[in-house]
């Protein structure tokens, strides 16, 4: 074990790639270093910052050492970074299961049927999930329609409209009410230097506004959604796709902005200076948050 | 002025460079072969507008840069005097050492075009 994990160490100085450092992260684990495989996965993420399966092994690390907060952030950055992560899927199902939230380690396990049809033992995991659903209160159907068309954020928190990508449009209103989907906005919003933010959609429209920016959310709202449309264009003029986020420095401030599912584009308005990669973590829980039902 | 773009390059993780004017006509270019320099120049144009809007409206001032990511590669955007160099990143790039590396060469141009 040691002579191939040298070995493999080597490679990694050398020949550096997402798939030896996972294989090292590994092997560190199996000689019971954790510390060592940590140290190797971070290493892994700045180099790969796209690679999901270091995020797996962290959380493994983490769940190991019964930090389970941590872990499945670990595992939902896992699955971010790449929606076909098996073992990312397997182990939110799990965790999210272990804290009775059947639906959303429901909602991972369809995620794996997406790109593995018919795996048995997911399907088994998945009739034995719904068969506890169904025996636990069943959370509000977030996704409902009540309307098909706008409504603006004015209504309440009843009035729940579908955009016509099948995101529901939550008010303003509803990011104040706690417990909901938006208390993970709340939190970015609580962020020092963070002055508000606010989720769009791809026709300019608000769906949820938090913080100092509930004044100007339509404008920002209609201006974030302008630029997300010039800057998807222009990287598919360079042959890129899949815009994930873009970042904006000015003068007297900053604006970043983060994707998801090419349907949403969170934007936040925060002070020059205000470190981005920290603002990315809680915009991607955010937004996450917002596409769970 | 190419030979700060050709040298802006070599540095690892760019995918080519090109300076434009505000209103996306390119002005010096170092971008890969097959490239469409004018279709790139003017969306990339087209984008300094959008951001141009947005801190007009916002009451937030000028833009001192512009970054876009997406899955395979992204886009770094910084003023350069007069113009704008615009920097496309391979998805390798490590981008806080990138920002890092092309402020200078961003000065450099400036100086040049400011003569």
């Amino acid at each position: 074990m040691e002579s191939e994990y040298e070995r493999l160490r080597k490679k990694v100085e050398n020949y550096p790639s997402a798939s030896a450092y996972n294989r090292l992260a590994e092997l560190a684990r199996l000689n019971a270093d954790d510390g060592e495989a940590e140290r190797v996965c971070q290493r892994c993420i700045k180099e790969f910052p796209r690679n999901g399966q270091a995020y797996v092994i962290l959380g493994e690390i983490s769940l190991s050492r019964g930090r389970k907060d941590n872990a499945l952030a670990q595992l939902l950055n896992a699955v971010e970074r790449d929606a076909r992560s098996y073992a990312g899927h397997r182990m939110l199902a799990e965790v999210y299961a272990a804290e009775q939230q059947f639906a959303k380690s429901l909602h991972h396990l369809r995620q794996i049927l997406v790109f593995k049809p018919g795996d048995a033992q997911v399907t088994a995991k998945i009739d034995e999930m719904t068969a506890k659903a169904g025996n636990s209160p069943a959370p509000a159907p977030a996704r409902k329609p009540s309307t098909n068309t706008f409504r603006g954020n004015t209504g309440n928190m009843s009035a729940v409209a579908i955009t016509p990508g099948g995101v529901p449009i939550l008010t303003a209103k509803a990011a104040s009410a706690p417990g909901s989907r938006t208390a993970s906005l709340q939190a970015l919003c609580s962020e020092n230097g963070v002055r508000g933010a606010v989720v769009a959609d791809n026709q300019g429209r608000v769906v949820v506004a938090q913080g100092a920016v509930d004044q100007q959310a339509d404008l920002l709202a209609a201006l974030a959604a302008d630029l997300t449309a010039a800057a998807s264009e222009t990287l598919t003029a360079l042959g890129h796709n899949q815009l994930a986020s873009w970042i904006i420095e000015f003068d007297k401030g900053q604006i970043l902005a983060f994707r998801r599912d090419a349907v949403l584009t969170l934007a936040i308005l925060a002070d020059t200076g205000v470190r981005a990669a920290l603002l990315e973590l809680r915009a991607r829980q955010v937004l996450i948050d917002l596409g769970v039902a | 002025m190419q030979d700060i773009l050709d040298k802006l390059n070599r540095v690892r993780g760019v995918g080519g460079s090109l300076v434009i004017s505000p209103d996306g006509l390119p002005m010096i270019t170092a971008l890969r072969q097959g490239t469409d320099e004018t279709a790139t120049s003017a969306t990339l144009g087209n984008l300094l507008g959008a951001a141009q809007r947005l801190g007009e409206q916002l009451g937030l001032g000028g833009t001192k840069s512009l970054q876009t990511i997406a899955s395979a590669g992204g886009l770094l955007i910084l003023p350069a005097g007069p113009a704008f160099l615009a920097i496309l990143m391979d998805p390798t790039a490590n981008l806080a050492l990138l920002q890092l590396e092309a402020r200078p060469f961003a000065e450099r141009l400036a100086q040049r075009l400011s003569l």
